[in-house]
């Protein structure tokens, strides 16, 4: 008497598991795909044991002073970058920005930037920034500046990082923070953006 | 019955098993939490800040009455200084695209003024070479340092501070937002880090057509 129901509530209680996978599924699918992609479509990288330097770049800049960015992303190991110079500037230091309520508070970060294993940190405006000071030149729109990067394990690293005036028009930010499951990734905007 | 209230236990199962995934796919663009329908994506201050009453000296040399010159003009101001690497370019570059995708009629009625934190470096000449790289219309203002510290305990500022990055290099450590001044010489809104075109784009019309009135 009893199964025939069982077995029609194991049958619908399946489909609603199926159904709520496949919900999961659609909802958090995009990170890992869109990243491998951006990174064939024309992103730059340089390699060094684990770690991945991905998408530097120079801020323009009209006096002595100026920031480089990028993300650099360990599949193995965790690293600490702990020291950057370049041909370019007399003085070169990590800097982090401080926020305090109404003031906002640049300064060197003791220890460099902690890349986390298996994860990546992002040198981006209003946080990390390498910052090249005493400029001998002043980097141009279009123009190529040299960086070497020294991490704590993996040693040097030599990269050319291009000029721009900001990270691009695609602000990549999402301020809203909902923890750090699926951050960045210029796929944020679409839903969010009433941009009109 | 016993068969009908089986379905019955199996859908309300499949409807609770279902909700929470439709709410977690939903959860990115359910942020609407602007005040008394305005839609402004700024962060609201209160009480809203006054416009100083000040005399400054502007990119070109010339005395400045902020008052006075942005009188009718949505004035959004930043206190900020041109040895800023971080933090300044990006808020003036995502204003100045931003300025560049509006509808003239509304960019017209908006003016942006760039008050220096560190008026010992940042002369005039400086300030103009700096801001032409954004946007030549930006104005930018200096003076003593008396009186750029005035001016920003005026806004509800700290007067901004040094911090020594060795060598003779340094830091000042500014306002983290750009304020947004409607044509009633008020800011109602702020922009911290962080809010870039998106929020510019929905807000500067509103700030030109709409203002920010109490309701």
């Amino acid at each position: 008497m009893t199964s025939p129901r069982t077995r029609v509530l194991f049958a619908l209680m399946a489909i609603v598991a199926l159904l709520a996978a496949l919900a999961a599924v659609a909802c958090g699918g995009d990170d890992d795909d869109t990243g491998k992609q951006q990174a064939d479509d024309g992103r730059q990288e340089f390699k060094l044991g684990d770690l991945t330097i991905v998408d530097p770049w120079v801020r323009t800049t009209t006096n002595n002073v100026t920031a480089a960015y990028m993300t650099i992303k360990s599949k193995g190991a965790a690293d600490t970058l702990v020291s950057a110079s370049s041909p370019i500037a007399g003085m070169v230091q990590l800097h982090e920005v401080i926020t305090e309520g109404a003031t906002s508070k640049m300064q060197e970060k003791p220890g460099g930037f902690p890349v986390p294993a298996k994860g990546s940190v992002e040198l981006k405006p209003g946080g990390y920034h390498i910052m090249l000071m005493d400029l001998k030149q002043q980097p141009k729109e279009g123009e190529k500046v040299e960086l070497t990067l020294k991490f704590e394990k993996a040693g040097e690293i030599k990269i050319t990082a291009p000029v721009k005036k900001a990270t691009g028009s695609s602000p990549d930010m999402d301020h809203n923070a909902h923890g750090s499951s699926s951050g960045m990734g210029g796929m944020a905007s679409p839903t969010a953006g009433s941009g009109r | 019955m016993p068969r009908f209230s089986w379905h019955t236990l199996a859908l309300a199962l499949a409807a609770v098993a279902l909700v929470p995934a439709a709410v977690a796919c939903s959860g990115d663009d359910g942020d609407d939490t602007s005040p008394g329908g305005a839609q402004y994506m700024g962060a609201i201050v209160t009480p809203p800040i006054e416009k100083p009453d000040a005399i400054l000296m502007d990119e070109n040399g010339k005395p400045f009455d902020l008052r006075k010159e942005t009188e009718g003009y949505v004035t959004l101001l930043y206190v900020g200084y041109t040895h800023c690497p971080d933090i300044c370019p990006t808020h003036l570059y995502e204003i100045s695209e931003a300025l560049k995708k509006l509808d003239p009629d509304v960019r017209k009625q908006i003016k942006v003024v760039f008050a220096t934190a560190d008026p010992e470096r940042d002369t005039p000449e400086q300030l103009k070479q700096y801001l032409d790289t954004f946007d030549p219309d930006f104005i930018g203002l200096t003076g003593t340092r008396d009186l750029m510290d005035k001016f920003q305990v005026a806004l509800g500022l700290q007067p901004a501070t040094r911090t020594d990055l060795g060598g003779g290099n340094y830091a000042v450590n500014h306002a983290a937002y750009v304020m947004a001044f409607t044509k009633d010489n008020y800011a109602y809104t702020v922009y911290p880090s962080g809010m870039g075109q998106k929020e510019w784009l929905n807000d500067l019309p509103l700030l030109v057509k709409k203002g920010f009135r109490k309701e």
